[in-house]
């Protein structure tokens, strides 16, 4: 039984700030650095803008702000000529750099001839981009690590799928501390839920079991999942690098789970699922690919069940909270510092915080729940087929 | 954005403790036996023994500040409210 406090009577109202007018600052991901490698130009709505991505002559990937500052022409709509991005509308050449290089039919380029570039990184097969409304350099501090597996031999490439979500991308990122819904929303039954913070890091330590109401039972011979183990942590306000392992009652799977974002403006952004598997004696060959496309899925499928909820849900700055929720507003508190200068910065939203939640009695109420759902099918399906289950 | 204040610490606000390990001070609240947040500063963090010298990647937690954080809990310095 929960107990109810008496006492105010007032309604409680919703409240919600307008939306940010700036986009985070940080490294954003715009997915597998090998799409941007096709010798074309691409566009990417993202931060507010048009941009175009192209991989210049010597290899690096390069973006610029998508409209040419001769007439407005849009560059990715161009081609790449050499090092440069050739504009479709009268062949203005733009280095990586953001410099106008030639005018083919001009004698000189003129003065001021230089637009908006952003630093790319292109990392274990991914690019990344750096956002920052101030214009400084990326910090080496708060760099995107390494993912180990993504260039090694024993381990699968990436999966990866991309969801456009019409919604502001901090719906997302409050994920990171809401236990609970991924009983309701995923159908997973976690059991240990911990956050840590600090720094331009947040950290959601997870454990779950398998949950047998919602998921078809393992056949004979298929390996039975038990539970799984998950440390994941943003690196900066998009890029999610989560260790996830799934325990079977035969094998242990060892994965990397990428889910990260871009916003295309204050009210759409770009969903990103990335998985890598890695090779084992149980899991080897086309099994592990086979395995990675599975989890995949699964993932894209979870996204699915994010979506119809933030579809139609409200913007909430005051959330009311259970001591079974998770840190809501210091999660908030600690997302903030990628929405102020760097100057602006203060030293709660970047000191450690730790929340170690208390999952007794979630545990005890969702066990119940399995049990009476795992009752009422085995009575439906008596009830069909005229025996007794 | 103004951030707000968690409605959970309106009732029970964080209190202040020290570890009986290196003497870092953090505030810690608990909403349970189980349940357990603890907020650092720059200060603490410098002085913790095992946060100095733990290693890259996340830092898990202190257990010297985990076990002075459940002895204060017992000795009733840290309040715990009763299950109901
Ligand atoms: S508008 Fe781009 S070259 Fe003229
Ligand atoms: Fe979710």
């Amino acid at each position: 039984m929960t107990a109810v406090e008496a006492g105010n009577d007032d309604i409680r109202r919703i409240e919600a700030e307008a939306l940010p007018t700036r986009f985070a600052r940080g490294w954003h991901c715009l997915g597998l650095s090998e799409k941007f490698k096709d010798g074309e130009p691409h566009t990417v709505n993202a931060f507010g803008q048009k941009l175009v991505v192209f991989q210049s002559g010597d290899g690096r990937i390069n973006v610029l702000d998508a409209y040419c500052r001769h007439m407005g022409g849009d560059l990715s709509q161009g081609t790449i000529k050499g090092d440069e991005i050739a504009c479709p509308f009268h062949d203005w050449r733009w280095g990586g750099d953001g410099r106008c290089k030639k005018i083919p039919y001009s004698r000189r380029v003129p003065l001021r001839a230089r637009t908006a570039a952003w630093t790319t990184m292109d990392q274990d097969g991914l690019l990344f981009v750096w956002n920052d409304p101030e214009g400084n350099p990326p910090p080496p501090e708060v760099t995107i690590p390494r993912i180990e597996g993504a260039t090694r031999d024993d381990w699968t490439d990436w999966v990866w799928t991309e969801t456009i979500v019409n919604t502001n991308c901090r719906e997302v990122v409050d994920n990171v501390v809401d236990m609970a819904h991924f009983f309701y929303v995923h159908y997973s039954f976690p059991t240990y839920f911990k956050n840590i913070f600090e720094g331009h890091v947040a950290t959601q330590i997870m454990k779950g079991t398998g949950r047998q109401d919602t998921r078809p039972p393992a056949k004979d011979g298929e390996p039975r999942l038990l539970g799984n183990d998950s440390a994941a942590s943003y690196h900066g306000p998009s890029f999610m690098i989560d260790d996830l392992t799934y325990h079977y009652d035969t094998m242990d799977i060892n994965s990397v789970l990428i889910n990260a974002h871009y916003p295309i403006d204050a009210t759409s952004f770009v969903l990103h699922s990335g998985i890598i598997v890695q090779r084992t004696d149980k899991l080897s060959g086309p099994a592990a690919d086979e395995m990675a496309r599975k989890m995949s899925s699964f993932i894209l499928k979870g996204f699915d069940q994010d979506v119809q909820i933030w579809k139609n849900k409200a913007r909430i700055d005051n959330p009311l909270l259970c001591e079974e929720d998770g840190p809501v507003y210091q999660l908030r508190r600690w997302y903030e510092q990628f929405y102020v200068d760097v100057a602006d910065v203060r030293p709660e939203m970047v000191e450690r915080f730790e929340f170690e939640l208390d999952t007794t009695r979630p545990v005890e109420a969702w066990k119940k729940e399995v049990e009476e759902n795992l009752a009422r099918k085995a009575a439906e399906l008596s009830a069909s087929t005229g025996r007794p289950a | 954005m103004t951030i707000r204040p968690d409605n959970r610490l309106l009732d029970a606000p964080m209190q202040p403790l020290t570890c009986r390990r290196c003497g870092a001070g953090v505030e810690v609240r608990k909403a349970s036996w189980h349940q357990t947040s603890v907020q650092w500063n720059a200060d603490a963090a410098g002085t913790c023994l095992e946060r100095r010298t733990a290693g890259p990647g996340i830092f898990p937690g202190c257990a010297a500040l985990r076990d002075s954080i459940v002895q204060a809990a017992l000795d009733g310095e840290i309040a715990v409210p009763e299950e109901s």
